[in-house]
């Protein structure tokens, strides 16, 4: 019998070795690339007809009370607290919003559709919303349009006619433009890199694998990536995930790319523990109260991130004055509050902006 | 005939040594033929930094399997566990940045663990709820309670002398001792203490084991009360291997703590196995975790190559059984 | 009170009954929008999937054993339904056949497992729960497909004489349990197994076959449940389903049957899905957050199970 056994897993382990080789990455949604210039100069958006839904039979809640809900992906993670807070900011700005968050435990899309339906019947004016999948999530919010309901996304898109706007973080290009550089610029040309994901199957994540790969290859193409694992929403797997490629590279590891707020910080831990700091670079997606300790200890040098209580701020504002009437379709900018005017792209998406690096000397002033 | 006159042939050491402890040798030869392979491919597999963050980076895993293969030893099975060690962790973060001395907050979370897991087993016991069902229930009031008591709020900013898992003694991280002094003593006294065998003898069969003169409620609150212990030192471990605190429950950790104790041997029919394989198995899983890196097996199939893997091994602890059964 | 009444009265249906009635009544007091057939019909159009699927859990359940591996089944065949229209070109009816087929393939291994190795059906769908999913996750690539024509939304998004298609399916399916578990000998070989395998052994049931009959039909109604998933969601991913099998177990278990097999009702397990549902969509409606609901499923869970059991012991005695 153990003869047996030992030959299964030997069989199994050969078999596991030769079927599958290394490719770096395989995933991504088929969806065309779209890779920046290398030096920066913005790429020309062409003009785009708007493309979100409109909601049907909305009565007019011009300045009137409105009752708002927030199903982000998943509650119970730093980053979707931060947005949470942002929407309860504004709201408490305007002072005519009823804001609350609830959403699933886990970023399960059947869990999320059921939390919409759920708050659809019980007559909300307003839905904001962060996709699990773009598709799956498109009937029920076009139910909610249906019903008169104004729905915006944040985040993760949805199709565009499922929502009538959607407040975009920053472009996906943008995104890979800054974490690339600023790991090119740490690490040099020719410098070896791995990636920490959530799951290849989260739509935001893949998006900007795939622009990262494009665009690493169009300006920085003798930068080898090496490789990309998995590590879900799970602090203490991002961790042995990272700790795993720093063992198994030595020192061809030069630097890693952590694609969610939770595998940066825990990638910033296994380097820091395995005492990598300086020689092993981390540049990720996080938010700044996780990542200050390794950025004060001089182990992470850049941390690329939008400011996600913004985003949610930006992301009520939108809601409130599409509710208002004063956001139609063809609008070219939208005042959103203490942020001031934001631009319309595609068609019916509203910038937050560029991507934010905050480094040693401003991660002190926040506070999320 | 004649095969009457055949004499008995006296077992081998080694095969009498195979059928006490067969899972476990199982688990410990696909153990070390996966360090060989891997290491076969790729050296850096074997060298001390990857082995140590093997063995620590899953220790609290395998403490967690240690309660874990008591329960199911004794006839029941907890789905709760990974949710509790959410809410312990999340205890033990909260003392520890509101100020309170570390070893309260060290202390603590253990306490509640036993406190939880002691109702747990009353209930199971002498309410006589099936164990599924209650832990089921159980997962759902922790996991939801979690949630609605932090917001999902990362805890950060613990004091520095918090984090017990980080230290080392020897080179050798802190969870790796606690890891392997837990699971000889609990061994040891499985096998050697009167109240240990009667977790087997309950487990076994219950009614022949209360007309023997144990009492299984008892035993079956005993054994929730120890598991919760044992939950609390994995959630200390959990809690500081990392300077922040995910207050939210980790993502099946429960499947993977049952597994583990189930691979090691222990049969969910209660009765038989024992600790020293559901830590076996526990470090196979952390091993296999590695080795697909190492391996570039692409992390899509990771998933399916660990379900045959348990598939495999269940299967032959069944042909063994067999085999062993049969005249 | 004669006993016959008595016990009648205490069985588990029937308080589970009352607990229903009183939690729809107090719901439909929380909201005024609990108790219409827009938002009931809609409630079951949610819980369509994990019904049917629970529907011959229940069956699963009272010959002793278990499936953890449904959720992962449905991802399979959500999968392989979209790789077998868009990947292979087949006709999207063919698709649909094929992975149900696969569902019920996956279910079989799994009697096979169980019945010609012995392992526990725990164990067993432990491992292939692992297994199938991983397949799903390997066979996918990560990539979703979608895409499908619209007449094959109707399934989970259309209507027929004003009730969502997926309920007629449930409804029928639920019938056709109830009737096989109730009335037939089948149904009556299924609770011999449960009560006493080795009994039901000796006194001339094919266990086995019946066992593996019973994994084979829990593996084609997830397959079938995936199919109708699929139609709702109008894509597939690798993901889908996570979970699943601990919320059939929940209602399933919450609607009387018990874990050790032999006793349990598809009458009992669709009073336990009904109240599942409820709680969750009314307390929702009534301003209670998601984590709330679920400290309250838990808690009525052990509460119910613990009352039923009191009660018992009562008429017992």
């Amino acid at each position: 019998m153990i003869r047996k056994t030992l030959f299964a897993a030997a069989a199994l382990a050969a078999m596991a070795g030769s079927a599958f080789a290394a490719s770096a990455w395989t995933g991504g949604d088929d969806l065309p690339t779209n890779p920046l210039a290398c030096d920066g100069t913005a790429g020309a958006a062409a003009a785009k007809p708007y493309d979100g839904g409109e909601p049907t039979g909305a009565p007019d809640r011009k300045a009137k009370k409105i009752t708002v809900v927030d199903v982000p992906k998943l509650i119970g993670i730093g980053y979707f607290n931060a947005t949470s807070k942002g929407i309860a900011d504004a709201a408490k700005e305007l002072g005519n919003v009823d804001a609350k968050t609830d959403g699933p435990t886990q970023a399960n899309i059947d869990q999320q559709i059921t939390f919409i339906d759920n708050y659809i019947t019980s007559g909300v004016d307003g839905i904001l919303f962060a996709a699990n999948d773009p598709v799956a999530i498109a009937p029920v919010l076009k139910k909610a349009l249906s019903k008169g309901i104004n729905v915006v996304g944040y985040d993760a898109n949805s199709q565009p006619d499922a929502r009538q706007w959607f407040v975009n973080q920053a472009e996906f290009n943008g995104i890979a433009k800054a974490m690339v550089d600023n790991l090119a610029k740490e690490i040099g040309e020719e410098g070896a890199f791995a990636i920490v994901t959530s799951t290849f199957t989260t739509p935001n994540q893949a998006r900007w694998i795939a622009e990262m790969a494009a665009y690493a290859e169009k300006c920085h193409p003798k930068m080898k990536w090496l490789e990309t694992v998995e590590a879900q929403e799970d602090n203490v797997l991002s961790f042995n995930q990272a700790t795993t490629l720093i063992n198994k590279y030595g020192d061809e590891l030069k630097g890693i790319f952590g694609m969610t707020s939770v595998a940066t910080p825990a990638s910033a831990e296994a380097v820091t523990q395995a005492n990598k700091c300086g020689t092993i670079a981390v540049v990720g997606l996080a938010t700044p109260n996780a990542m200050k300790p390794y950025v004060e200890k001089d182990c992470v040098k850049s941390v690329v991130l939008w400011n996600p209580v913004d985003l949610g701020y930006a992301a009520m504002q939108v809601l409130r004055a599409v509710a208002d009437g004063d956001l139609k379709p063809g609008a070219t900018s939208v005042k959103a509050g203490k942020l001031g005017e934001l631009q319309v792209i595609n068609g019916s998406e509203i910038l937050l902006g560029a991507p934010f690096v905050f480094s040693k000397e401003n991660i002190g002033q926040f506070d999320f | 005939m004649s095969d009457i006159a055949i004499p008995i042939r006296r077992p081998s050491t080694f095969a009498r040594l195979f059928e006490a402890y067969g899972q476990e040798i199982v688990v410990l030869a696909a153990i070390v033929v996966l360090f060989a392979i891997v290491g076969m491919v790729n050296p850096r597999f074997l060298s001390d930094t990857n082995l140590t963050s093997i063995f620590s980076g899953n220790a609290y895993i395998a403490v967690a399997a240690i309660g874990m293969a008591m329960v199911i030893i004794s006839g029941h099975i907890d789905v709760s566990v990974g949710s509790l060690i959410g809410v312990l962790a999340t205890i033990a973060g909260t003392l520890a940045v509101s100020g309170y001395p570390i070893w309260v907050a060290w202390l603590v979370p253990v306490l509640v663990g036993i406190a939880i897991n002691t109702c747990l087993g009353a209930l199971i016991a002498y309410m006589r709820i099936p164990s599924i069902v209650a832990t089921l229930g159980m997962l759902s009031i922790l996991k939801g309670g979690l949630i609605s008591a932090t917001g999902g709020t990362w805890i950060t900013g613990m004091p520095p002398g918090f984090f017990i898992a980080q230290a080392r003694l020897f080179g050798i991280p802190s969870p790796v001792y606690f890891m392997v002094v837990l699971t000889i003593l609990v061994a040891l006294w499985m096998r050697y203490s009167a109240t240990g065998r009667s977790i087997y003898a309950v487990g076994g069969n219950g009614e022949a084991a209360r007309a023997s003169g144990l009492n299984p409620e008892r035993t079956c609150v005993l054994v929730f009360a120890l598991h919760g212990f044992f939950a609390g030192i994995a959630a200390l471990l959990f809690a500081t291997q990392l300077q922040v605190i995910q207050s939210t429950v980790p993502p099946n950790l429960e499947l993977t703590v049952i597994t583990a104790a189930v691979i090691g041997g222990v049969s969910i029919l209660g009765g038989t196995g024992t600790v020293i394989g559901s830590t076996l198995a526990a470090i196979l899983f952390a091993c296999i975790g590695s080795a697909l890196i190492f391996l570039n097996v692409s992390a899509y199939w990771l998933r399916a190559v660990l379900g045959l893997l348990i598939l495999a091994t269940v299967l032959a602890d069944m042909a063994r059984r067999r085999r062993s059964f049969s005249p | 009170m004669s006993a016959a009444w008595k016990s009648l009265l205490l069985r588990h249906e029937t308080i589970l009954g009352g607990l229903l009635v009183i939690t729809l009544i107090v719901l439909a007091f929380q909201s005024d929008r609990f108790f219409t057939a827009d938002n009931l019909l809609n409630q079951g159009r949610l819980m369509a999937e994990v019904g049917l699927v629970a529907l011959a859990m229940t069956f699963v359940i009272v010959t002793g054993g278990i499936d953890l591996s449904v959720g992962s089944i449905l991802g399979l065949v959500a999968i392989l339904l979209g790789v077998f229209w868009q990947k292979l070109g087949l006709p999207l009816p063919l698709a649909m056949v094929l992975g149900i087929v696969v569902g019920g393939v996956a279910g079989l291994v799994n009697g096979l497992i169980i019945t010609r190795f012995g392992v526990p059906p725990l164990i067993a769908t432990l491992a292939t729960l692992a297994l199938y999913r991983g397949l799903a996750e390997g066979i996918s690539q990560a990539r979703s497909v979608r895409g499908y024509p619209d007449w094959f939304f109707m399934l989970g998004q259309g209507e027929f004489l004003g009730v969502p298609v997926q309920l007629w399916i449930f409804g029928l399916c639920a019938i056709i349990a109830a009737v096989i578990l109730g009335l037939s000998t089948f149904g009556r070989a299924t609770y011999a197994i449960g009560s006493n395998a080795v009994a039901a052994r000796f006194s001339g049931l094919s266990v086995d076959r019946s066992l593996l009959l019973i994994y084979t039909a829990s593996g084609l109604i997830a397959g079938l449940a995936a199919v109708i998933f699929v139609s709702r969601v109008s894509t597939t991913r690798s993901d889908m389903g996570t979970g699943l099998e601990l919320d059939v177990i929940t209602a399933v278990v919450l609607g009387g049957t018990s874990i050790f097999g032999g006793r349990g009702t598809i009458i009992g397990t669709l009073l336990g899905l009904g109240l599942m549902q409820a709680l969750k969509n009314g307390l929702a409606l009534a301003g209670v957050k998601g984590d709330g609901t679920i400290v309250v499923i838990g808690a009525v869970l052990i509460g119910t199970i613990l009352i039923s059991n009191i009660f018992r012991k009562d008429a017992d005695g």
